[in-house]
Protein backbone atom coordinates (compact mmCIF):
# COMPACT_ATOMS: atom_id res chain seq x y z
CA UNK A 1 0.00 0.00 0.00
CA UNK A 2 1.71 3.49 -0.86
CA UNK A 3 2.28 6.39 0.84
CA UNK A 4 2.41 4.92 4.37
CA UNK A 5 2.21 7.84 6.87
CA UNK A 6 3.90 5.89 9.03
CA UNK A 7 6.30 5.20 11.43
CA UNK A 8 4.89 7.82 13.52
CA UNK A 9 6.07 8.98 17.08
CA UNK A 10 2.79 9.39 19.04
CA UNK A 11 4.11 10.49 22.26
CA UNK A 12 7.88 10.60 23.68
CA UNK A 13 9.77 7.01 22.74
CA UNK A 14 6.81 5.57 21.31
CA UNK A 15 6.54 4.75 18.04
CA UNK A 16 3.83 3.34 15.85
CA UNK A 17 4.50 0.96 12.87
CA UNK A 18 2.64 -0.67 10.71
CA UNK A 19 0.10 -0.58 7.78
CA UNK A 20 -3.43 -0.50 6.81
CA UNK A 21 -5.23 -3.70 5.52
CA UNK A 22 -8.98 -3.62 3.85
CA UNK A 23 -11.81 -4.96 5.32
CA UNK A 24 -14.93 -5.14 3.80
CA UNK A 25 -18.18 -5.29 5.19
CA UNK A 26 -22.07 -4.61 4.20
CA UNK A 27 -20.29 -3.09 0.88
CA UNK A 28 -18.00 -1.32 2.25
CA UNK A 29 -14.19 -1.07 2.42
CA UNK A 30 -13.14 -0.15 5.84
CA UNK A 31 -8.84 0.31 6.64
CA UNK A 32 -7.55 -1.65 9.61
CA UNK A 33 -4.59 -2.36 11.25
CA UNK A 34 -2.51 -4.48 13.15
CA UNK A 35 -0.24 -2.36 14.62
CA UNK A 36 3.05 -2.74 16.55
CA UNK A 37 4.74 -0.05 18.45
CA UNK A 38 8.40 0.50 19.23
CA UNK A 39 8.80 1.96 22.72
CA UNK A 40 12.51 3.73 23.38
CA UNK A 41 13.80 3.70 26.78
CA UNK A 42 17.73 5.46 27.19
CA UNK A 43 19.01 1.63 27.89
CA UNK A 44 16.80 -0.19 25.75
CA UNK A 45 13.89 -0.58 23.23
CA UNK A 46 11.03 -3.18 23.18
CA UNK A 47 8.88 -3.79 20.16
CA UNK A 48 4.93 -4.26 21.15
CA UNK A 49 3.19 -6.99 19.45
CA UNK A 50 4.85 -8.55 15.64
CA UNK A 51 2.27 -7.24 13.61
CA UNK A 52 0.89 -9.42 10.41
CA UNK A 53 2.92 -12.19 9.03
CA UNK A 54 2.55 -9.78 6.08
CA UNK A 55 3.45 -7.04 7.44
CA UNK A 56 6.39 -8.26 8.51
CA UNK A 57 9.11 -6.36 5.88
CA UNK A 58 7.42 -3.56 6.42
CA UNK A 59 7.30 -3.10 9.97
CA UNK A 60 11.06 -4.43 10.10
CA UNK A 61 12.10 -2.08 7.91
CA UNK A 62 10.19 1.25 9.72
CA UNK A 63 11.43 -0.29 12.93
CA UNK A 64 15.02 -0.33 11.95
CA UNK A 65 14.79 3.37 10.71
CA UNK A 66 13.77 4.66 14.30
CA UNK A 67 16.22 2.63 15.88
CA UNK A 68 18.93 3.95 13.77
CA UNK A 69 18.00 7.52 14.31
CA UNK A 70 17.70 6.70 17.95
CA UNK A 71 20.58 4.93 18.50
CA UNK A 72 19.32 2.31 21.52
CA UNK A 73 19.50 -1.15 20.74
CA UNK A 74 16.43 -3.42 20.42
CA UNK A 75 16.17 -5.79 23.21
CA UNK A 76 12.69 -6.91 24.27
CA UNK A 77 9.82 -8.48 22.30
CA UNK A 78 6.50 -7.90 24.41
CA UNK A 79 3.47 -10.25 22.63
CA UNK A 80 -0.18 -9.66 23.64
CA UNK A 81 -1.46 -12.77 22.60
CA UNK A 82 -0.72 -16.02 20.32
CA UNK A 83 -2.94 -15.62 17.95
CA UNK A 84 -1.15 -14.63 13.73
CA UNK A 85 -1.87 -11.12 13.43
CA UNK A 86 -0.04 -10.25 16.92
CA UNK A 87 2.89 -12.45 17.09
CA UNK A 88 3.05 -14.19 13.44
CA UNK A 89 6.78 -12.08 12.86
CA UNK A 90 8.00 -13.79 15.97
CA UNK A 91 10.18 -16.25 14.03
CA UNK A 92 11.38 -13.97 11.79
CA UNK A 93 12.42 -11.70 14.44
CA UNK A 94 14.29 -13.95 16.33
CA UNK A 95 15.76 -15.16 13.52
CA UNK A 96 16.73 -11.66 12.25
CA UNK A 97 17.74 -10.11 15.88
CA UNK A 98 19.70 -12.16 17.74
CA UNK A 99 20.26 -10.24 20.90
CA UNK A 100 16.13 -9.92 21.79
CA UNK A 101 14.20 -12.01 24.02
CA UNK A 102 10.47 -12.38 23.74
CA UNK A 103 8.42 -11.77 26.37
CA UNK A 104 4.14 -12.66 27.01
CA UNK A 105 2.34 -15.55 28.57
CA UNK A 106 4.12 -18.02 26.62
CA UNK A 107 1.41 -20.78 26.10
CA UNK A 108 1.97 -22.37 22.27
CA UNK A 109 4.92 -20.36 20.96
CA UNK A 110 6.74 -24.36 22.02
CA UNK A 111 4.41 -25.65 19.15
CA UNK A 112 4.54 -22.73 16.86
CA UNK A 113 8.37 -21.77 17.44
CA UNK A 114 10.10 -24.37 19.15
CA UNK A 115 13.75 -23.72 17.94
CA UNK A 116 13.79 -20.33 20.14
CA UNK A 117 12.15 -21.35 23.71
CA UNK A 118 15.10 -20.55 25.29
CA UNK A 119 14.32 -16.71 24.40
CA UNK A 120 11.04 -16.35 25.42
CA UNK A 121 10.25 -15.10 28.82
CA UNK A 122 7.62 -15.88 30.81
CA UNK A 123 5.44 -12.37 32.08
CA UNK A 124 2.29 -12.60 34.09
CA UNK A 125 0.33 -9.03 35.74
CA UNK A 126 2.54 -7.11 37.60
CA UNK A 127 5.78 -8.25 35.89
CA UNK A 128 8.11 -4.86 35.04
CA UNK A 129 10.86 -4.62 32.29
CA UNK A 130 13.02 -1.90 32.82
CA UNK A 131 13.94 -0.02 29.24
CA UNK A 132 16.02 2.96 31.29
CA UNK A 133 13.79 5.85 31.94
CA UNK A 134 10.70 4.12 31.97
CA UNK A 135 9.23 0.64 32.72
CA UNK A 136 6.73 -1.53 30.54
CA UNK A 137 4.66 -3.41 32.81
CA UNK A 138 2.19 -6.12 32.36
CA UNK A 139 -1.13 -5.28 32.77
CA UNK A 140 -4.73 -6.89 33.10
CA UNK A 141 -6.00 -7.78 29.60
CA UNK A 142 -9.98 -6.28 30.08
CA UNK A 143 -10.98 -7.01 26.87
CA UNK A 144 -9.63 -10.14 24.86
CA UNK A 145 -10.59 -13.43 23.13
CA UNK A 146 -7.84 -15.91 23.99
CA UNK A 147 -7.61 -16.67 27.66
CA UNK A 148 -3.87 -15.96 27.71
CA UNK A 149 -3.48 -12.77 26.64
CA UNK A 150 -1.59 -9.66 28.15
CA UNK A 151 -1.66 -6.23 28.12
CA UNK A 152 0.88 -3.55 28.49
CA UNK A 153 1.67 -0.34 30.20
CA UNK A 154 4.71 2.22 29.59
CA UNK A 155 5.20 4.32 32.77
CA UNK A 156 7.40 6.86 30.47
CA UNK A 157 4.05 8.05 28.44
CA UNK A 158 1.48 6.46 30.46
CA UNK A 159 0.84 4.36 27.68
CA UNK A 160 -1.94 1.58 27.58
CA UNK A 161 -1.12 -1.42 25.07
CA UNK A 162 -4.16 -3.49 25.12
CA UNK A 163 -3.89 -6.02 22.14
CA UNK A 164 -7.37 -6.38 20.92
CA UNK A 165 -8.94 -3.53 23.35
CA UNK A 166 -10.01 -0.42 21.71
CA UNK A 167 -10.00 -2.39 18.40
CA UNK A 168 -12.12 -0.03 15.80
CA UNK A 169 -11.61 0.70 11.79
CA UNK A 170 -10.97 3.84 9.68
CA UNK A 171 -11.89 5.16 6.93
CA UNK A 172 -9.58 5.23 4.13
CA UNK A 173 -11.52 7.63 2.26
CA UNK A 174 -11.75 10.38 4.58
CA UNK A 175 -7.98 10.04 4.98
CA UNK A 176 -7.63 8.44 8.26
CA UNK A 177 -4.70 6.46 7.55
CA UNK A 178 -1.66 7.29 10.20
CA UNK A 179 -4.09 9.80 12.15
CA UNK A 180 -4.86 9.04 15.37
CA UNK A 181 -8.62 8.97 16.75
CA UNK A 182 -8.67 12.83 17.77
CA UNK A 183 -7.42 14.05 14.22
CA UNK A 184 -10.10 11.63 12.46
CA UNK A 185 -12.60 14.17 13.25
CA UNK A 186 -15.50 12.35 10.47
CA UNK A 187 -14.76 8.92 12.31
CA UNK A 188 -17.84 7.69 13.88
CA UNK A 189 -16.40 5.66 16.84
CA UNK A 190 -19.37 4.00 18.05
CA UNK A 191 -20.48 2.40 14.49
CA UNK A 192 -16.85 1.18 13.74
CA UNK A 193 -16.42 0.06 17.02
CA UNK A 194 -19.01 -1.80 16.66
CA UNK A 195 -18.65 -3.12 13.34
CA UNK A 196 -14.94 -4.27 14.57
CA UNK A 197 -16.87 -6.34 17.61
CA UNK A 198 -19.35 -7.34 15.11
CA UNK A 199 -16.20 -9.22 12.56
CA UNK A 200 -13.61 -9.81 15.19
CA UNK A 201 -14.51 -10.02 18.61
CA UNK A 202 -17.77 -12.55 18.22
CA UNK A 203 -17.66 -12.91 22.10
CA UNK A 204 -18.88 -9.18 23.19
CA UNK A 205 -22.56 -9.79 20.89
CA UNK A 206 -23.35 -12.16 23.73
CA UNK A 207 -21.45 -11.04 26.75
CA UNK A 208 -22.71 -8.29 29.16
CA UNK A 209 -20.19 -5.77 28.05
CA UNK A 210 -21.00 -3.20 30.70
CA UNK A 211 -19.42 -5.24 32.87
CA UNK A 212 -15.81 -5.16 30.76
CA UNK A 213 -16.34 -1.55 30.07
CA UNK A 214 -16.40 -0.38 34.20
CA UNK A 215 -13.32 -2.76 34.57
CA UNK A 216 -11.55 -1.41 31.78
CA UNK A 217 -12.30 2.37 33.44
CA UNK A 218 -11.17 1.01 36.46
CA UNK A 219 -7.91 -0.03 35.16
CA UNK A 220 -7.61 2.99 33.15
CA UNK A 221 -8.27 4.98 36.75
CA UNK A 222 -5.98 2.40 38.58
CA UNK A 223 -3.10 3.03 36.02
CA UNK A 224 -3.20 6.57 35.10
CA UNK A 225 -3.63 5.89 31.12
CA UNK A 226 -3.23 9.24 29.42
CA UNK A 227 -2.53 7.32 25.72
CA UNK A 228 -4.10 3.88 24.25
CA UNK A 229 -1.97 2.08 21.67
CA UNK A 230 -4.03 -0.55 20.45
CA UNK A 231 -3.06 -2.91 17.89
CA UNK A 232 -6.23 -2.72 15.83
CA UNK A 233 -7.37 0.77 16.14
CA UNK A 234 -5.91 4.15 15.46
CA UNK A 235 -4.26 5.24 18.71
CA UNK A 236 -6.20 7.58 21.31
CA UNK A 237 -4.38 10.33 22.76
CA UNK A 238 -7.37 12.42 24.18
CA UNK A 239 -8.40 9.05 26.65
CA UNK A 240 -11.30 11.66 28.38
CA UNK A 241 -12.35 12.46 25.03
CA UNK A 242 -12.58 9.56 23.03
CA UNK A 243 -12.81 6.55 25.06
CA UNK A 244 -16.86 6.97 25.79
CA UNK A 245 -17.54 6.58 22.14
CA UNK A 246 -15.25 3.51 21.94
CA UNK A 247 -16.91 1.96 25.17
CA UNK A 248 -20.47 3.12 23.55
CA UNK A 249 -19.64 1.19 20.29
CA UNK A 250 -18.68 -2.14 22.37
CA UNK A 251 -22.00 -1.62 24.29
CA UNK A 252 -23.69 -1.29 20.93
CA UNK A 253 -22.50 -4.52 19.43
CA UNK A 254 -23.99 -6.45 22.09
CA UNK A 255 -27.03 -4.76 22.58
CA UNK A 256 -27.83 -4.85 18.63
CA UNK A 257 -26.73 -8.66 18.33
CA UNK A 258 -29.43 -9.22 21.32
CA UNK A 259 -32.10 -7.80 19.20
CA UNK B 1 9.44 -39.09 20.12
CA UNK B 2 5.88 -37.45 20.64
CA UNK B 3 3.51 -39.67 19.51
CA UNK B 4 2.38 -39.24 16.03
CA UNK B 5 -0.68 -41.44 13.98
CA UNK B 6 -2.58 -41.78 10.88
CA UNK B 7 -5.56 -43.00 11.40
CA UNK B 8 -8.08 -44.33 8.91
CA UNK B 9 -11.36 -42.85 10.07
CA UNK B 10 -13.52 -44.36 7.20
CA UNK B 11 -11.64 -46.53 4.66
CA UNK B 12 -9.85 -44.31 1.97
CA UNK B 13 -11.96 -41.41 2.62
CA UNK B 14 -10.66 -39.37 5.62
CA UNK B 15 -6.98 -39.61 7.39
CA UNK B 16 -6.43 -37.71 11.04
CA UNK B 17 -2.98 -37.20 11.10
CA UNK B 18 -2.46 -37.03 14.47
CA UNK B 19 0.49 -35.44 16.65
CA UNK B 20 0.44 -35.76 20.69
CA UNK B 21 0.62 -32.35 22.50
CA UNK B 22 2.15 -32.65 26.77
CA UNK B 23 -0.88 -30.89 28.37
CA UNK B 24 1.67 -29.08 31.09
CA UNK B 25 -0.31 -25.75 31.72
CA UNK B 26 1.82 -24.35 28.43
CA UNK B 27 -1.32 -25.04 26.09
CA UNK B 28 -3.73 -22.61 25.65
CA UNK B 29 -6.74 -25.00 24.01
CA UNK B 30 -6.65 -26.62 27.17
CA UNK B 31 -7.48 -25.42 31.02
CA UNK B 32 -4.17 -23.67 32.70
CA UNK B 33 -4.48 -26.97 35.43
CA UNK B 34 -5.36 -29.61 32.90
CA UNK B 35 -2.73 -31.90 32.84
CA UNK B 36 -2.56 -35.36 30.33
CA UNK B 37 -2.07 -35.68 26.77
CA UNK B 38 -3.93 -34.50 24.12
CA UNK B 39 -3.72 -34.22 20.07
CA UNK B 40 -3.74 -31.68 17.46
CA UNK B 41 -5.74 -33.17 14.76
CA UNK B 42 -5.44 -32.62 10.78
CA UNK B 43 -7.67 -34.33 8.66
CA UNK B 44 -7.17 -35.15 5.29
CA UNK B 45 -10.07 -35.67 2.83
CA UNK B 46 -8.91 -38.64 -0.08
CA UNK B 47 -10.70 -39.08 -3.47
CA UNK B 48 -9.24 -40.38 -6.44
CA UNK B 49 -8.45 -37.41 -8.53
CA UNK B 50 -7.63 -34.60 -5.36
CA UNK B 51 -7.29 -34.54 -1.83
CA UNK B 52 -8.24 -31.53 0.65
CA UNK B 53 -6.56 -30.95 4.00
CA UNK B 54 -8.21 -29.43 7.30
CA UNK B 55 -5.82 -27.68 8.87
CA UNK B 56 -2.15 -28.34 8.54
CA UNK B 57 -0.80 -28.37 12.79
CA UNK B 58 1.92 -26.61 14.63
CA UNK B 59 5.53 -25.78 13.45
CA UNK B 60 6.80 -28.09 15.78
CA UNK B 61 5.02 -30.91 14.14
CA UNK B 62 6.31 -30.14 10.20
CA UNK B 63 8.06 -33.13 9.64
CA UNK B 64 5.41 -35.65 11.30
CA UNK B 65 2.76 -33.97 8.95
CA UNK B 66 4.81 -34.20 5.83
CA UNK B 67 5.70 -37.74 6.53
CA UNK B 68 1.56 -38.41 7.37
CA UNK B 69 0.82 -36.39 4.26
CA UNK B 70 3.15 -38.76 2.06
CA UNK B 71 2.25 -41.56 3.33
CA UNK B 72 -1.76 -41.33 2.10
CA UNK B 73 -0.76 -39.46 -1.48
CA UNK B 74 1.63 -38.56 -4.04
CA UNK B 75 3.10 -35.28 -4.07
CA UNK B 76 1.32 -34.37 -7.40
CA UNK B 77 -2.01 -34.88 -6.34
CA UNK B 78 -3.81 -31.28 -5.85
CA UNK B 79 -4.47 -30.60 -2.71
CA UNK B 80 -6.77 -27.96 -1.34
CA UNK B 81 -6.30 -26.47 1.54
CA UNK B 82 -9.17 -25.40 4.54
CA UNK B 83 -7.14 -24.04 7.51
CA UNK B 84 -10.44 -23.91 10.07
CA UNK B 85 -9.09 -21.03 12.37
CA UNK B 86 -7.00 -18.74 10.15
CA UNK B 87 -5.72 -16.86 12.96
CA UNK B 88 -4.07 -19.73 15.16
CA UNK B 89 -0.82 -21.89 14.66
CA UNK B 90 -2.31 -24.94 15.71
CA UNK B 91 -4.55 -24.35 11.94
CA UNK B 92 -1.97 -22.75 9.91
CA UNK B 93 1.47 -23.59 11.09
CA UNK B 94 2.20 -25.69 8.25
CA UNK B 95 1.11 -24.33 5.42
CA UNK B 96 3.83 -23.19 3.65
CA UNK B 97 5.92 -26.61 4.37
CA UNK B 98 3.13 -28.54 3.29
CA UNK B 99 2.72 -26.13 -0.44
CA UNK B 100 6.75 -26.86 -1.00
CA UNK B 101 6.20 -30.55 -1.43
CA UNK B 102 3.12 -30.88 -2.66
CA UNK B 103 0.52 -30.03 -5.23
CA UNK B 104 -1.30 -27.22 -3.30
CA UNK B 105 -3.99 -25.64 -5.90
CA UNK B 106 -5.80 -23.82 -4.15
CA UNK B 107 -7.64 -23.01 -0.66
CA UNK B 108 -10.46 -22.09 1.15
CA UNK B 109 -10.56 -18.97 3.69
CA UNK B 110 -12.19 -16.60 5.62
CA UNK B 111 -9.46 -13.87 4.71
CA UNK B 112 -8.29 -13.38 0.72
CA UNK B 113 -4.84 -14.27 0.07
CA UNK B 114 -4.14 -17.06 2.47
CA UNK B 115 -0.27 -16.96 1.72
CA UNK B 116 0.06 -13.31 3.83
CA UNK B 117 -1.58 -15.84 6.55
CA UNK B 118 0.77 -18.38 6.25
CA UNK B 119 4.02 -16.95 5.70
CA UNK B 120 5.87 -17.43 8.93
CA UNK B 121 9.80 -18.07 7.50
CA UNK B 122 9.96 -15.22 4.82
CA UNK B 123 12.82 -12.51 6.14
CA UNK B 124 12.56 -10.03 3.65
CA UNK B 125 10.58 -9.63 -0.10
CA UNK B 126 13.69 -11.23 -1.81
CA UNK B 127 12.48 -14.55 0.01
CA UNK B 128 10.29 -16.94 -2.31
CA UNK B 129 7.12 -18.06 -0.79
CA UNK B 130 4.47 -20.31 -2.53
CA UNK B 131 1.35 -18.55 -3.40
CA UNK B 132 -1.87 -19.69 -3.09
CA UNK B 133 -4.85 -19.40 -4.88
CA UNK B 134 -7.45 -18.48 -2.07
CA UNK B 135 -11.32 -18.77 -2.59
CA UNK B 136 -13.18 -16.85 -0.08
CA UNK B 137 -15.46 -18.83 2.29
CA UNK B 138 -18.34 -16.78 3.12
CA UNK B 139 -21.98 -18.36 4.01
CA UNK B 140 -22.64 -21.83 3.17
CA UNK B 141 -20.51 -22.90 0.19
CA UNK B 142 -20.94 -26.80 -0.80
CA UNK B 143 -17.45 -27.97 -2.54
CA UNK B 144 -16.46 -30.88 -4.53
CA UNK B 145 -13.55 -32.88 -3.40
CA UNK B 146 -12.34 -34.29 -6.71
CA UNK B 147 -13.32 -33.83 -10.14
CA UNK B 148 -16.74 -34.37 -11.94
CA UNK B 149 -18.63 -33.96 -8.64
CA UNK B 150 -16.86 -36.76 -7.01
CA UNK B 151 -17.47 -36.30 -3.10
CA UNK B 152 -19.36 -33.09 -1.97
CA UNK B 153 -18.54 -31.44 1.35
CA UNK B 154 -20.03 -28.37 3.20
CA UNK B 155 -18.16 -25.51 4.46
CA UNK B 156 -19.53 -22.99 7.09
CA UNK B 157 -18.97 -20.73 9.86
CA UNK B 158 -19.18 -22.08 13.51
CA UNK B 159 -22.42 -21.47 15.25
CA UNK B 160 -20.23 -21.04 18.26
CA UNK B 161 -16.82 -19.40 17.84
CA UNK B 162 -13.70 -17.03 19.36
CA UNK B 163 -13.19 -15.98 16.35
CA UNK B 164 -13.59 -16.62 12.32
CA UNK B 165 -14.14 -20.24 12.50
CA UNK B 166 -14.69 -22.92 9.65
CA UNK B 167 -17.21 -26.18 10.56
CA UNK B 168 -16.88 -28.55 7.89
CA UNK B 169 -19.35 -31.35 6.68
CA UNK B 170 -19.02 -34.62 4.81
CA UNK B 171 -22.14 -36.37 3.97
CA UNK B 172 -20.35 -39.10 2.48
CA UNK B 173 -18.82 -40.25 6.07
CA UNK B 174 -21.61 -38.31 7.96
CA UNK B 175 -18.47 -36.41 9.92
CA UNK B 176 -18.39 -33.23 11.23
CA UNK B 177 -15.37 -31.64 11.22
CA UNK B 178 -15.77 -29.17 14.35
CA UNK B 179 -12.52 -27.46 14.90
CA UNK B 180 -12.30 -25.97 18.31
CA UNK B 181 -15.71 -27.18 19.46
CA UNK B 182 -16.16 -30.66 21.11
CA UNK B 183 -12.43 -30.73 21.60
CA UNK B 184 -12.28 -31.49 25.23
CA UNK B 185 -11.23 -34.81 25.00
CA UNK B 186 -7.94 -35.37 26.58
CA UNK B 187 -5.99 -38.65 27.93
CA UNK B 188 -4.28 -38.70 31.31
CA UNK B 189 -1.44 -40.85 29.54
CA UNK B 190 0.33 -40.32 26.14
CA UNK B 191 -1.12 -43.00 23.47
CA UNK B 192 -4.62 -42.49 23.54
CA UNK B 193 -6.77 -43.75 22.95
CA UNK B 194 -7.74 -40.94 20.17
CA UNK B 195 -10.45 -42.36 18.78
CA UNK B 196 -13.40 -42.61 21.43
CA UNK B 197 -16.46 -44.83 20.82
CA UNK B 198 -17.43 -44.98 24.56
CA UNK B 199 -17.67 -41.86 26.88
CA UNK B 200 -17.73 -42.05 30.53
CA UNK B 201 -16.09 -38.81 31.29
CA UNK B 202 -17.96 -35.87 29.24
CA UNK B 203 -20.66 -34.98 31.23
CA UNK B 204 -22.00 -31.69 32.32
CA UNK B 205 -19.82 -30.51 34.34
CA UNK B 206 -16.94 -31.74 32.68
CA UNK B 207 -18.25 -29.86 29.45
CA UNK B 208 -18.70 -26.96 31.23
CA UNK B 209 -15.60 -26.83 32.96
CA UNK B 210 -13.75 -27.03 30.14
CA UNK B 211 -15.13 -24.59 27.82
CA UNK B 212 -15.38 -21.78 31.27
CA UNK B 213 -11.33 -22.67 31.39
CA UNK B 214 -10.28 -21.91 27.79
CA UNK B 215 -11.64 -19.46 25.04
CA UNK B 216 -15.33 -20.10 25.74
CA UNK B 217 -14.62 -17.89 28.93
CA UNK B 218 -17.19 -15.89 28.11
CA UNK B 219 -20.10 -18.02 28.22
CA UNK B 220 -21.17 -17.84 31.84
CA UNK B 221 -23.86 -15.40 31.91
CA UNK B 222 -23.78 -14.24 28.26
CA UNK B 223 -27.05 -14.53 26.26
CA UNK B 224 -26.94 -18.21 24.88
CA UNK B 225 -30.38 -18.63 23.36
CA UNK B 226 -28.86 -17.55 19.63
CA UNK B 227 -25.76 -19.30 20.04
CA UNK B 228 -28.10 -23.02 21.14
CA UNK B 229 -30.22 -22.26 17.96
CA UNK B 230 -27.32 -22.52 15.79
CA UNK B 231 -25.42 -25.66 16.86
CA UNK B 232 -29.13 -27.52 16.86
CA UNK B 233 -29.35 -26.18 13.52
CA UNK B 234 -26.11 -28.21 12.56
CA UNK B 235 -27.34 -30.98 14.68
CA UNK B 236 -31.00 -30.97 12.40
CA UNK B 237 -29.99 -30.46 9.18
CA UNK B 238 -26.95 -32.94 8.79
CA UNK B 239 -27.06 -36.57 9.84
CA UNK B 240 -23.72 -36.62 11.81
CA UNK B 241 -22.13 -40.08 12.91
CA UNK B 242 -18.31 -38.83 13.65
CA UNK B 243 -17.16 -35.65 15.60
CA UNK B 244 -13.52 -34.76 14.26
CA UNK B 245 -12.23 -31.63 15.94
CA UNK B 246 -9.22 -29.93 15.53
CA UNK B 247 -7.45 -31.07 18.40
CA UNK B 248 -8.73 -33.58 21.25
CA UNK B 249 -10.14 -37.09 21.04
CA UNK B 250 -12.56 -38.09 17.78
CA UNK B 251 -15.85 -38.88 18.73
CA UNK B 252 -17.83 -42.05 16.53
CA UNK B 253 -20.75 -43.40 16.81
CA UNK B 254 -24.10 -41.79 16.59
CA UNK B 255 -24.98 -42.38 19.53
CA UNK B 256 -21.91 -40.88 21.12
CA UNK B 257 -22.02 -38.09 18.30
CA UNK B 258 -25.96 -37.29 19.96
CA UNK B 259 -24.64 -37.54 23.40
CA UNK B 260 -22.18 -34.73 22.93
CA UNK B 261 -24.73 -32.20 21.40
CA UNK B 262 -26.63 -32.88 23.93
CA UNK B 263 -24.24 -32.02 26.88
CA UNK B 264 -22.97 -28.95 24.74
CA UNK B 265 -26.81 -27.73 24.23
CA UNK B 266 -27.15 -28.53 28.13
CA UNK B 267 -24.44 -26.71 28.94
CA UNK B 268 -25.24 -23.78 27.20
CA UNK B 269 -28.85 -23.93 28.42
CA UNK B 270 -27.51 -23.34 31.84
CA UNK B 271 -25.28 -20.47 30.78
CA UNK B 272 -27.58 -18.46 29.87
CA UNK B 273 -27.98 -15.12 31.52
CA UNK B 274 -31.66 -16.26 32.14
CA UNK B 275 -29.85 -18.49 34.49
CA UNK B 276 -26.63 -17.32 35.72
CA UNK B 277 -25.72 -13.52 36.93
CA UNK B 278 -23.14 -12.50 34.42
CA UNK B 279 -20.03 -10.91 36.21
CA UNK B 280 -16.60 -9.33 35.21
CA UNK B 281 -14.00 -12.87 34.26
CA UNK B 282 -10.44 -11.82 35.10
CA UNK B 283 -7.52 -13.42 33.85
CA UNK B 284 -6.60 -16.65 35.02
CA UNK B 285 -10.03 -17.52 36.54
CA UNK B 286 -11.08 -21.47 36.49
CA UNK B 287 -14.39 -22.88 37.45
Amino acid sequence: MSNNPLPREIADGIFWLGECLEQRYQGKIYHGYNSTYLIVGTEAAMLVETGHPKDFPVIERQMRNVLQQCKVPLRHLFITHQETPHSGGLGRMLAKYDEISVHADLCDYHLAFPQYTDRMVAMEVGDEIDLGGRKFIAAEPVVRDMRTSLWGFDTGAKALFPGDGFAYSHYHWDGHCGQVAEEATSLDLVEVSSVFAELALFWTNFADMQLYVDRLEQLVAELGVEIVAPTHGLPILDIQKTMPKVCHGLISAGQQAAE
Amino acid sequence: MPFQNVVELSHGKIFALQNEIELDGMVSAYPQSERGYSVSNCYLLRERTAAYLIDTGYGAHEQSILSQLASIIEPDVPLTLIPTRINEFMSVGNGQAIAKVFNVVGSYASQPNIADWLDFEAIDETTTRCEIPTTLLRGLLTLNVGHGGEREIDVFSAPLRLINTTWVYDPETRTLFSSDMFSHRSQPKSGGPWVIEADHISDMSFVRSFLLNTRYWWLEGANTESLRRGIADVHERYEIEMIAPGYGGIFKGRELVDQQFAILDQVLRELDRSVVTPAYVPRGLER
